[in-house]
């Protein structure tokens, strides 16, 4: 940068600084880790639930105040674009408890979700949804699966009401896949409320649409999960904002999700395990060629062997993948330098 | 009870000093006379009414350029000169006059005639009376030559087509900005034409408003051809921005595992063969075909796993969303 001096009119600008500040955004009011000011946050991303708030905020309201905790609830409204806003601001008027987080425009589930439980101070932090599909009388008994030493909660709707063929067949396949997958047997991944262990959830990584997999990503920290029985209430208003058409981005999702849980502090062992199949392949193809396997010269030797150098090509460039990821784990913000933080009890 | 509003996020930065309007002029390779620019601008804000400064951003060294801003601060005091010790850039050159300014509003406009100053009043009330966070400008009707219009219509339907977002005329320089925009929306290298869709992802309310184009505009411009190169990989670049670094799996696994399927079906096709007897297939070249896709289907699909391991391992520090307030 140029360097004159300041009685000419000239000045010295650092351009760094701006890019680095403009690029981040930070709440800076979060709670640290062991100062928890409440015993409940209720946390409860909204988009265009105006019929539904104020019976919300009053089911809530006459359950936690029978609970005899200090509680407050956390509503995110992500861009919404009817009264919505305006109603929980003349809420939070009249009670104190409620905050409110407003997105400049619609983020989706996990941002809003995120962003809540970022800024939520209860040692215990219940999700749900804003729509009255879950019911509020569930809370406490979610609260005393937590009281029994579980970190994380699912609710599992077991009597579910909604169309079989659209609704529940794709859901219970859904499930299945995940868990087995995932290896975290809950029964019913989809249902959002779930309560967490303030500290627990605060550790857990939250971006994309992971939402759904919050209990599996909270394996890594090495959450004890657990689930009981909630009710479900079918949906009153407004139209279901989710299609089927989704599933194979769900797939990918779910890819993306065993691969972070099983190999993320160890990408290379991911990206090995891949190539075997394919060195394989390989070697066997050049067998073939060579005619060991049937004792005779095959004609097509020279294809076979293309075959054979791609997939070995394959092979090095997953081993090579594999050694761009430890490269990236080992750069990256993981605690203390390559580890995930583990979830701890400190007596 | 009041609401205590106790974090306005968009932060209404009220500077000490009275000015409402700072104006960066980024000085590029194009540059007319810079002392009627000033002039002429200069005296449409002072009818318009606020209190504003100059900040010229001269981005590396041009002949002359300095003396004639020198002379122009010896006559008009509230003029600013920052000088780069090269030429970084015009959205570099843009960052550092964004930083260097201090009004609540900020003016862009370029080194060179491209509207006719009288329009300012346009751009100026859509951000200070209609309340929009970002005002840009399109050249309409254009009295360019043809060829000129060509090549911005077609660069503008690219980036409708790779962004989904309309937008008529990105290179006109004119634009009024609010600070929280400038605060939040980083701008380096050739990003600075795509600030309306940068602000537009933070959830900004943008304004695009028709002004007269400048007489002195009319000159066909014919760029080098790595110029226009740089402007494909620009929108690409937004592209891959606004959609893989989300979603990097989404992106790339959809890509690999379309090849990994075409391919696995020629290898299925070609096994049937083979087991219902019709001949060797090691010497059928659609095998070579075959497992090409699917390496190639792999290989795509593993370069996503990697944007996803890449994006988790940093995922603490970047935040996606944008939040307007926070009410307690």
């Amino acid at each position: 940068m140029v360097l004159l001096s300041k009685d000419s009119g000239l000045y010295l600008p650092k351009p760094n600084k701006i890019l680095e500040n403009m690029r981040f955004q930070k709440l800076e009011k979060t709670a640290s880790d062991l100062d928890w000011k409440i015993d409940l946050s209720i946390v409860i991303p909204v988009m265009n639930e105006e019929e539904s708030i104020l019976e919300l905020y009053s089911s809530i309201k006459n359950i936690c105040d029978g609970l005899a905790l200090q509680y407050e609830i956390v509503f995110i409204d992500d861009g919404s674009q009817d009264k919505t806003f305006r109603l929980l601001t003349e809420m939070q008027l009249k009670d104190q408890r409620i905050r409110i987080i407003k997105f400049r425009k619609n983020y989706g589930q996990t941002s809003a979700m995120a962003a809540g439980f970022e800024l939520a101070r209860g040692k215990i932090i219940v999700s749900m949804d804003g729509d009255l599909q879950n019911d509020p009388s569930d809370i406490p008994r979610l609260l005393d699966k937590i009281e029994e030493g579980y970190d994380v909660v699912c609710g599992w709707r077991k009597r579910r009401q909604d169309k079989f063929w659209s609704r529940l067949l794709p859901s219970m396949i859904a499930n299945w896949i995940i868990s087995s997958v995932t290896g975290v047997k809950i029964h019913d991944n989809g249902c959002s409320l779930k309560a967490f262990r303030g500290s627990v959830i605060k550790n857990v990584t939250l971006y994309n649409e992971m939402h759904r997999f919050i209990p599996a990503m909270s394996t890594l920290t090495g959450a004890r999960i657990s689930e009981i029985v909630v009710n479900h209430h079918p949906r009153h208003f407004g139209k279901s904002k989710y299609g089927i058409g989704r599933t194979w981005r769900v797939v990918l999702d779910i890819i993306t999700v065993k691969m972070i849980i099983s190999f993320s502090s160890r990408p290379a062992l991911w990206f090995g395990f891949l190539s075997v199949p394919f060195t394989l392949l390989a070697f066997i193809a050049v067998f073939l060629g060579m005619g060991m396997f049937l004792g005779e010269q095959i004609d097509g030797w020279l294809i076979l062997s293309t075959v054979s150098f791609l997939l070995l090509s394959l092979s090095a460039h997953l081993f090579a993948m594999g050694i761009i990821g430890e490269l990236s784990v080992k750069m990256g913000d993981n605690w203390p330098e390559r580890g995930i933080k583990p979830t701890m009890v400190v007596q | 009870m009041i609401n205590k509003e106790i974090k306005e996020l968009d932060s209404e930065k009220t500077s000490d000093v009275a000015i409402d309007i700072s104006v960066v002029v980024p000085v590029t390779e194009r540059i007319d006379d810079l002392r009627e620019i000033y002039v002429q601008y200069a005296r449409k804000l002072s009818a318009y009414g606020k209190a504003f400064e100059f900040i010229f951003v001269v981005d590396g060294s041009y002949l002359n350029v300095i003396g004639v801003l020198n002379d122009l601060k010896k006559t008009y005091q509230n003029i600013k000169i920052v000088s780069l010790s090269r030429s970084f850039g015009e959205a570099t050159a843009l960052s550092v006059g964004f930083e260097v300014s201090r009004a609540p509003v900020i003016m862009t406009i370029s080194s060179y005639f491209q509207v006719e100053p009288e329009e300012i009043d346009r751009i100026l009330n859509k951000v200070f009376q209609e309340n929009y966070d970002l005002a840009i400008s399109r050249r309409f009707p254009r009295i360019d030559s043809f060829f000129n219009r060509i090549q911005s219509w077609i660069f503008h339907r690219l980036t409708q087509l790779l962004t989904g977002r309309t937008y008529h005329d990105l290179s006109c320089g004119l634009r009024a900005i609010k600070r929280k925009v400038v605060e939040e929306v980083p701008l380096y290298g050739d990003l600075h034409r795509f600030l309306p869709l940068l602000s537009y992802e933070r959830g900004f309310r943008v304004a695009e408003v028709c002004v007269k184009q400048s007489a002195y505009d009319k000159k066909r411009r014919i760029f080098k051809p790595g110029i226009y190169i740089r402007r494909l990989l620009d929108i690409l670049t937004l592209f891959f921005l606004f959609k893989f670094t989300k979603k990097p799996l989404r992106f790339f696994g959809l890509l690999g595992s379309g090849l990994v399927g075409i391919g696995g079906m020629i290898i299925v096709y070609l096994g049937a063969d083979r087991i219902l007897g019709h001949g060797a297939i090691a010497d059928r070249p659609i095998l070579v075909l075959g497992v090409l896709l699917i390496v190639l289907g792999v290989q795509l699909f593993s370069i996503g796993l990697l944007g996803e391991i890449i994006i988790f391992t940093h995922a603490r520090k970047v935040k996606d969303y944008a939040i307007e307030r926070i009410l307690e």
